[in-house]
């Protein structure tokens, strides 16, 4: 850690293993809702755990690239963060909006648009937060001692899923209008701006664990989110194709879907290239685990497998069963909840001074929860081929098909303990780590740039 | 090789020629919108049940157009599929319909927001969805030939009854269509005589207490032509 201000980042770090140990739970509530084990029917029912398991997601996730841009940003701009006492503020208010759309939930209080489900006056709460934080970070890149490509990439990233979520605010009385500009938050963010964020956050972990050029790590970064603006934008014609919208989206969102895993691929071989030409062996090898992994899994979960799934011939049966949840799962694990790990596993040793990725548990979270995930995927890939088959294929009854996939669920729900072991070793190995110090300043483990 | 400008060009080029197209093919989507969505019968009713279907997060569990949870039934055909009467019924208590399956939360709805919610449901299964959901296309019976059928129907004097078909076939099946909640109903005349099954159909719990069959608001003409029905199915 280099300037006392990233010490902010920890706080987000903290509340990001809070809402993904929550997020587990509500999986779990609805795994064995799956299984007909819905006990807590009257008090969580599906619906609610659903959004719950949702949302935690985008929150968590938010938060992880929060706290990445408050530990990124000071460093790359070699100065302090504009102002600590507005990130602490920004902190505990987007916590409080958080809790109270959960508890919100809870209440039967939302809007009902999936994934957009928190209600409409908590929306501008998000809009003032989000605001906030990046009116701190812009201020911190404008008094800046220096420019970086990472850094811009970062803040116009930030700065468009902040514009994104606007479209998602407007009421639409035509259900395919409400589809249709949904998709403007939901596609363009996780498919579109999120990769920039993506992009600049493994930029920044790739220039200081392989000690790479910066301006050639730097030049991929552009190509590399180039082609993801190149696809993803037309690409959420795959979300266009059945919901009423004219039929030309079926060949647009076919083609640019199709160029969509070139993004994930150019990713993950400009990960492996750049580590390929390092020039020395930096000591936080689980940072570059996680680094490493997220540029793989996500081109396997993102790239692939939404590839696998997008053409219309193959859309046109798949469309709204488990085999979107399948590669959901992988997806969002592969490219943005690892990657959050990957800075949090890379800042922790920097802000504590602790350097705990000598021992064995980094490694036991790597491995148990990626192979849990896996599972978790296989196993909804082999309900939701399924399903397609039985419901879609031979027209079979909704209830009569779940009823013969419900096995699946036994295995989805052993691969989710494999993985919530694993990310228990992870929220240990974190908790160990302690609290940032000043002792930790001005100095990074083991940096090779 | 690609100079950094060179990307950096590639980026921003590429971000703004595909923005400008897709903003214009969004355009052009809206122009379209109001004829492949009928947006003329966006009655009053029909926005009423958008707001419950939103209330409620029923996309929570169901899924419409596609969208949704996956944990509850596609949504967007279901007027055409089970009938206004059926989903009046069911929604007074789903698990009724449904005992022992897949739980669902009872709205305890007015009989009018019933109505807007089934007026939102049929409006949205008549939008053009570019032909979607498409039609099952491996024929059932090109799989079962070698093995007999069990459940072939007797050749039936009396037709089916209206609301038989839009209420009863939802759990029971005759004739190798329907569902499978409740015992298939191919023989049932031979068992039961008619007088027991009108019995049966006033009040199912009266006849086996802790039955899961739901008393079903019938009036006593179409009460009497499923029990003659019935009796047929020998």
């Amino acid at each position: 850690m280099r300037f006392q201000s990233q010490k902010v980042a920890y706080w987000f770090f903290a509340t990001c293993m809070l809402l993904l140990s929550l997020q587990i739970v509500y999986g779990f509530i609805m795994g064995f809702a799956r299984i007909g084990m819905d006990g807590l029917h009257d008090y969580i029912p599906f619906n609610t755990a659903r959004a719950t398991h949702t949302n935690l997601l985008v929150v968590w996730l938010l938060t992880g690239f929060m706290g990445a841009a408050y530990y990124i940003i000071p460093e790359e701009s070699d100065r302090e963060l504009y102002s600590v006492k507005l990130a602490y503020i920004q902190l505990i208010s987007w916590v409080v909006v958080g809790v109270v759309a959960i508890v919100g939930f809870h209440f039967n209080w939302w809007e009902g648009r999936k994934f957009l489900e928190i209600p409409r006056p908590l929306d501008y709460l998000v809009v003032v937060n989000v605001l906030t934080f990046l009116f701190n970070i812009a201020m911190t890149i404008w008094e800046a001692k220096k420019r970086s490509t990472t850094q811009l990439v970062l803040f116009f990233g930030l700065l468009c899923a902040a514009l994104l979520y606007l479209p998602g605010m407007i009421y639409f009385d035509n259900q395919t209008l409400d589809s249709y500009f949904r998709w403007w938050v939901v596609h363009l963010w996780v498919e579109g701006v999120w990769e920039l964020i993506m992009g600049g956050i493994l930029a920044f972990l790739l220039i200081k664990l392989t000690g790479v050029d910066r301006e050639v790590i730097e030049k991929w970064l552009y190509v590399v989110v180039g082609l993801t603006f190149l696809s993803g934008i037309l690409g959420t014609g795959h979300h266009y194709y059945w919901i009423g919208t004219p039929k030309y989206w079926l060949m647009v969102g076919g083609i640019f879907s199709a160029l969509e895993p070139l993004a994930f691929l150019g990713m993950a071989i400009w990960a492996l290239n750049m580590y390929r030409k390092k020039g020395k062996d930096h000591p936080n090898k689980i940072a570059l685990y996680w680094t490493l992994g997220s540029a793989m899994m996500s081109f396997i979960g993102a790239g692939f497998l939404g590839f696998a799934h997008t053409w219309p011939a193959v859309n046109q049966w798949t469309h709204g069963t488990l085999v979107t949840a399948m590669h959901g799962h992988l997806a969002f694990w592969g490219a943005y909840a690892m990657l959050v790990l990957a800075v949090i596993s890379y800042a922790m040793p920097n802000m504590t001074g602790r350097k705990l990725f000598t021992g064995m548990s980094g490694y036991l979270a790597f491995w148990a929860s990626n192979i849990g995930m896996l599972g978790m995927t296989g196993a909804l890939a082999v309900a939701g081929i399924t399903q397609v088959y039985l419901e879609r294929k031979l027209g079979m009854d909704f209830l009569v098909v779940q009823k013969e996939i419900i096995f699946h669920f036994y295995g989805m729900l052993l691969a989710a303990t494999l993985f919530t072991i694993g990310i228990t070793y992870f929220i240990v190995d974190f908790i160990r780590h302690g609290l940032p110090s000043n002792e930790a300043l001005g100095k990074n483990v083991g940096d090779l740039d | 090789m690609l100079s950094k400008s060179q990307a950096r060009a590639f980026f921003l080029g590429g971000t703004f020629l595909f923005s400008a197209i897709f903003v214009f093919l969004t355009i052009d989507s809206v122009r379209q919108n109001d004829t492949r969505t009928n947006a003329q019968n966006l009655t009053e009713d029909v926005l009423k049940g958008k707001e419950i279907w939103e209330k409620n997060n029923c996309m929570g569990c169901h899924t419409l157009l596609g969208e949704g949870a996956y944990y509850a039934p596609d949504l967007t055909k279901v007027v055409e599929r089970r009938g206004v009467s059926w989903i009046d019924v069911f929604l007074d208590d789903p698990q009724a319909m449904f005992p022992g399956e897949r739980k669902m939360v009872k709205y305890n709805f007015t009989k009018e927001e019933k109505g807007q919610v089934i007026a939102f449901l049929d409006w949205v299964g008549k939008i053009d969805a570019n032909g979607w959901p498409p039609k099952p296309n491996i024929p059932v019976d090109s799989i079962a030939t070698a093995v007999p059928s069990q459940t072939t129907a007797n050749v039936v004097k009396v037709a089916q009854p209206e609301k038989f078909s839009q209420l009863c076939v939802a759990c029971h099946a005759v004739g190798g269509k329907g569902g499978n909640v409740g015992p298939a109903l191919d023989h049932v005349g031979s068992k039961f005589d008619a007088d027991y099954l009108n019995r049966w159909l006033i009040d199912p719990q009266a006849i086996k207490p802790g039955t899961n069959m739901p008393k079903l608001p019938l009036s006593d003409t179409e009460r009497k032509d499923i029990v003659t029905y019935l009796s047929a199915l020998k």
